[in-house]
């Protein structure tokens, strides 16, 4: 090869490297991280994207070198020299490839076995997932029951996911981590979260009708502040069972539009301005909720809302979210 | 420039003779296939009706049942019948004498020829590509539709039950109805004439599998019908959400086993027409490597594909029977459906790139003008790849709550797989050197096959490592990565495939100039459709999903109209390849002047491909070699190169 041509490719793959690079720095590609997890997870996600550059520039400059200085005339009907292979070389572009991915083989491992570890003496938060909505069970006496997720900072936390269903997935993105959630097993996931501040919990595994709106909301707050919410919560009987609270937690507002709520998804019907039928409000209502089957609103396909209220929810609990939905009426 | 003559062996080949009367119900047709179909609906809903009723269940008329045996395995086996898939194997069976082969089934004479039963590999390949590309624009127009509901936040244009069906049926048609058998059809086509064979090894099982395709595709698109719409679980259909989720699911299950078993009988098909048809002299280090892609690919489908039909029966007899296997509250285990599902379903993704690696390999050696940089170790990385494919299934499962221990070694096998990959970018990369490159549109599809593939490979890396898939899994960058391997890797190939056989095909030359501003538009339209993906991605968007934050609306409408460009660029195609089918430019038997068998034959080829059976004397891809010959024609074809005796040429 003459030296001419090396200087070219050089500055091709240069080129390449340096355009690559912008659209890696340019573009928000990650969310700010919240939690120790993530940190690893962008230095990982980084280090790959060096390595992915550099890849990708070698092969720019060898396509644009070529495109440029190889191409011929469409008459021209000569053939190239009969060049059938360069061992050494292949030699080269096995072992280099090998090389650079046991490095992000390697670096991927260990960082992965620290975001699994959630050290001693984790906070151990239970996570039950069920169409279309999280419900999280605090430690401590009596067992704090609630619909959002309070996070004390820079504490590891362990979340052990069950679901009642289908296959859900919890996802914070500023968190990084993400877990399936599987009816007949039990997964965890582990959290260190090293900022305040509120995010959401997104589910990312397609569960039914419901699943764009199966978000919950995330908080992190300082150590005092966690501690207030726990006794504040558990003050009040170990949780909180106003309707307003029922229909938040049971996941009422991932289907149904509820003004009094401020939720307008448009899975089920809405719940302003119930038609009961000719049957009592209140009967139709919680007929409905224990039975969805029973009684189909126009439009709308049976078997889609959950049938588990029934054991889901006390009867106290069933009531109050009745009453609310009484009340909510226009 | 040869003209495209008609050729036939008249002697022993005529089209079947004109029916009368009766005739058209009994001999094999349309018209037959019009009773025989109800005819078996009938009898399997009946098999249905009295074992309900002698059962004692109720009730007796159960429609999904119906469905499941009537509908979707009965009525189709009679539809074949009638079109006469069957009536030789009959004849054969029963004892009776068969009928002497008179070759009428075999070859096209005119249009109606290409929808009837037909036993030429050319007919049958070119019945594939049609229908293929029938459902890639079902499936395209799906995409548009959600791409107008996506451009912007909040349900505007469908529900979300339709959105959850397009989206299913897009992926589950582009898959099971567009790739895998766009590429069954080009080497339908191709692999026969490469190896000097007259045909494939089973001419009426090849048939057989092309007619399924239909019945599948129908399958698929007939869940729109179904109460409830159609499946709307993903393509993937996880258990337990396809299990007790609409009727529609049905559709998919039953609809895979079709398309399946196409894919297994035509798989069969290469691999003993592979082994046992190859020309004297073409030993397997002389065969094209679009031939060794079919021979890695059929190997794949034999082996993995029964484990979909397994997975999808499980969940059919579910919801049918009453199984357990995913039944959570009777000891069913939710993550065998997973398992089992991408131990067929990541080999896939292999049966929907190698053939393309082939057809690349053809592309880019020829157009450069140069033998294929490195040709044993091309063959030999399809190889590691199909090995190394069965063993990384489960880096689709890292967050899915399977064995811990399990993601570690999954990840360094599917790590691994990146270095016989690399090998193939490679020593493209070193075909292409000091080449005498001809920029015709094949050329294009393959060098943007290439640069948009080392993008999908360099995001696989990113998703093969652990803790980066925990945070990528089920977000937009697996949309874009999914989409930059099938549609940048998969579709740019078969799109190079056609334009490059098209003469070979029709006997006419597209037009160039539509071509190159055909690769233009989709190169333009996909990258900016699928790139932006990755960050949205990676910043919290979730796939699958009808309605967004409102955070990700601006890109998502730059996505849709990126989408829509994509969209209209395959208009420029379809025109260009229907006005240069029927009007384009006679093409000469060999416009790119190959060396491959199929290019020493007219355009389109004899209806038994060769005079004579070719003597192979050398390998495939000699270019610059002087007087190097890949093989001998003794009957009258065109010879390409200075006739010297050249008796063993060594590879390398």
């Amino acid at each position: 090869m003459r030296r001419g041509s090396i200087v070219r490719i050089t500055i091709y793959g240069v080129l390449a490297g340096i355009l690559a690079s912008l659209v890696a720095v340019l573009v928000p590609w990650l969310p700010t991280s919240a939690s120790e997890e993530m940190d690893r997870i962008e230095f990982t996600f980084w280090f790959t994207t060096i390595i992915c550059i550099a890849v990708f520039a070698v092969v720019a400059a060898a396509i644009m070198y070529s495109v440029l200085k190889f191409r011929v005339h469409p008459e021209d009907e000569s053939d190239g020299p009969p060049i059938h292979g360069h061992t050494g070389l292949e030699i080269v572009w096995t072992a280099i490839p090998a090389v650079l991915v046991t490095a992000i083989s390697i670096v991927s491992a260990v960082v992965l076995a620290q975001n699994d570890n959630a050290g001693p003496n984790p906070i151990r938060i239970a996570v039950t997932a069920q169409q279309f909505a999280w419900k999280f069970e605090y430690p401590g006496e009596p067992r704090l029951t609630a619909g959002e997720l309070v996070l004390p900072v820079d504490r590891p936390v362990k979340l052990t996911l069950r679901s009642l269903d289908v296959i859900h997935s919890f996802w914070v993105p500023e968190f990084g981590q993400k877990s399936d959630a599987v009816p007949g097993i039990e997964t965890t996931l582990v959290i260190t979260p090293n900022r305040t501040g509120e995010f959401s919990i997104i589910c990312t595994e397609l569960c039914g009708l419901g699943h764009p709106t199966m978000r919950a909301p995330v908080r992190v707050v300082d150590q005092a502040a966690y501690d207030e919410f726990l006794a504040g919560s558990a003050g009040s009987g170990g949780q909180d069972d106003s309707g307003e609270a029922v229909f938040e937690t049971a996941g009422c507002g991932g289907c149904h539009a509820f003004a009094p709520a401020g939720t307008d998804a448009q899975v089920g019907p809405g719940l302003d301005a119930i038609d009961p039928g000719g049957q009592p409000l209140e009967d139709f209502l919680r007929e409905s909720i224990v039975d969805p089957n029973a009684v189909l609103a126009t439009g709308f396909q049976p078997d889609v809302m959950p049938a588990t209220y029934e054991s889901s929810l006390s009867d106290e609990q069933l009531d109050a979210l009745v009453q609310y939905l009484v009340e909510g009426q226009q | 420039m040869t003209e495209i003559v008609e050729t036939h062996h008249a002697a022993d080949h005529q089209p079947a003779p004109p029916r009368r009367g009766a005739e058209h119900l009994t001999k094999p047709g349309y018209i037959r296939a019009a009773w025989t179909t109800p005819l078996f609906w009938a009898l399997g809903a009946g098999i249905v009706v009295f074992f309900r009723w002698l059962g004692g269940y109720e009730p007796t008329w159960d429609w999904t049942v119906i469905s499941v045996v009537a509908f979707m395995t009965a009525a189709p086996v009679g539809f074949l019948a009638g079109i006469g898939s069957f009536d030789y194997w009959l004849y054969y069976i029963s004892g009776r004498p068969t009928r002497e082969e008179d070759h009428s089934g075999h070859g096209a004479y005119s249009w109606r020829d290409y929808f009837k039963v037909n036993t030429d590999h050319k007919v049958i390949g070119v019945q594939y590509l049609v229908t293929t590309f029938f459902f890639f624009i079902c499936g395209g127009m799906m995409a548009m539709i959600f791409r107008a509901e996506l451009a912007n936040p909040d349900m505007q244009f469908v529900d979300t039950q339709t959105f959850n069906g397009l989206v299913s049926e897009h992926a589950a048609l582009m898959i099971f109805l567009f790739i895998i058998p766009a590429f069954a059809g080009l080497a339908n086509f191709a692999v026969p004439l490469m190896l000097g064979a007259p045909d494939m090894a089973f001419p009426r099982l090849n048939a057989l599998s092309y007619w399924l395709l239909p019945i599948a595709g129908i399958m698929f698109l007939a869940a729109f019908l179904a109460p409830g719409g159609a499946f709307g679980a993903g393509w993937t259909g996880y258990a337990p959400l396809a299990v007790e989720g609409t009727e529609g699911n049905i559709f998919f299950q039953m609809g895979v086993q079709w398309a399946g078993a196409s894919s297994i009988m035509t798989a069969l098909n290469f691999l003993v027409t592979i082994i046992t048809m190859r020309a004297p002299g073409m030993t397997f280090w002389r065969m094209p490597l679009l031939v060794w892609a079919n021979f890695t690919t059929s190997l794949l489908v034999v082996i993995a594909t029964p484990f979909i039909a397994g997975s999808q029966f499980f969940a059919l007899f579910d919801r049918v029977m009453h199984t357990n296997f995913f039944n959570v509250s009777e000891g069913g285990y939710v993550l065998g459906y997973q398992h089992i599902f991408w131990f067929y379903s990541h080999p896939a993704v292999y049966i929907m790139m190698l053939p393309g690696f082939g057809i690349i390999s053809e592309v880019i050696a020829v157009m450069s003008r140069k033998p294929v940089f490195g040709y044993r170790l091309m063959a030999l990385s399809l190889m590691a790849i199909l090995v190394l494919g069965f063993s990384v299934w489960a880096h689709h499962m890292f967050v899915a709550g399977m064995a811990p221990w399990l993601r570690v070694p999954m990840m360094v096998t599917s790590m691994i797989i990146a270095v016989p990959t690399g090998i193939k970018i490679f020593s493209w990369l070193a075909t292409m050197w000091e080449g005498k490159l001809h920029f015709r549109t094949p050329m294009l599809f393959a060098l943007g096959f290439i640069s948009m593939f080392v993008l999908g490979g360099l995001s696989g890396i990113f998703l093969a490592s652990v803790p980066i898939d925990i945070a990528a899994s089920d977000t937009y960058f697996i949309v874009a990565h999914i989409h930059y391997v099938l549609f940048g890797g998969s579709v740019f190939t078969i799109f190079a495939g056609i334009y490059y056989w098209f003469p070979k095909m029709t006997g006419r030359m597209y037009n160039e100039r539509l071509g190159k501003l055909h690769f233009w538009l989709t190169f333009i339209g996909f990258n900016g459709t699928f790139f932006p993906m990755h960050w949205v991605g990676l910043q919290g968007m979730p796939r699958r999903v009808a309605d967004y934050a409102e955070q990700f609306g601006d890109w998502n409408m730059v996505i849709s109209i990126f989408s829509f460009l994509l969209g209209a660029s395959t208009l420029i195609f379809f025109y260009n390849v229907i006005v240069s089918w029927s009007r384009g430019e006679p093409a000469g038997s060999n416009p790119w002047r190959a060396l491959t068998l199929e290019w020493q034959v007219s355009s389109p080829p004899p209806v038994f491909n060769f005079d004579q059976i070719p003597q192979v004397v050398g390998s495939p891809y000699e270019y610059g070699v002087p007087g190097a010959r890949h093989a001998v024609l003794n009957g009258g074809a065109r010879v390409e190169l200075p006739d010297k005796a050249h008796e063993e040429e060594t590879v390398r």
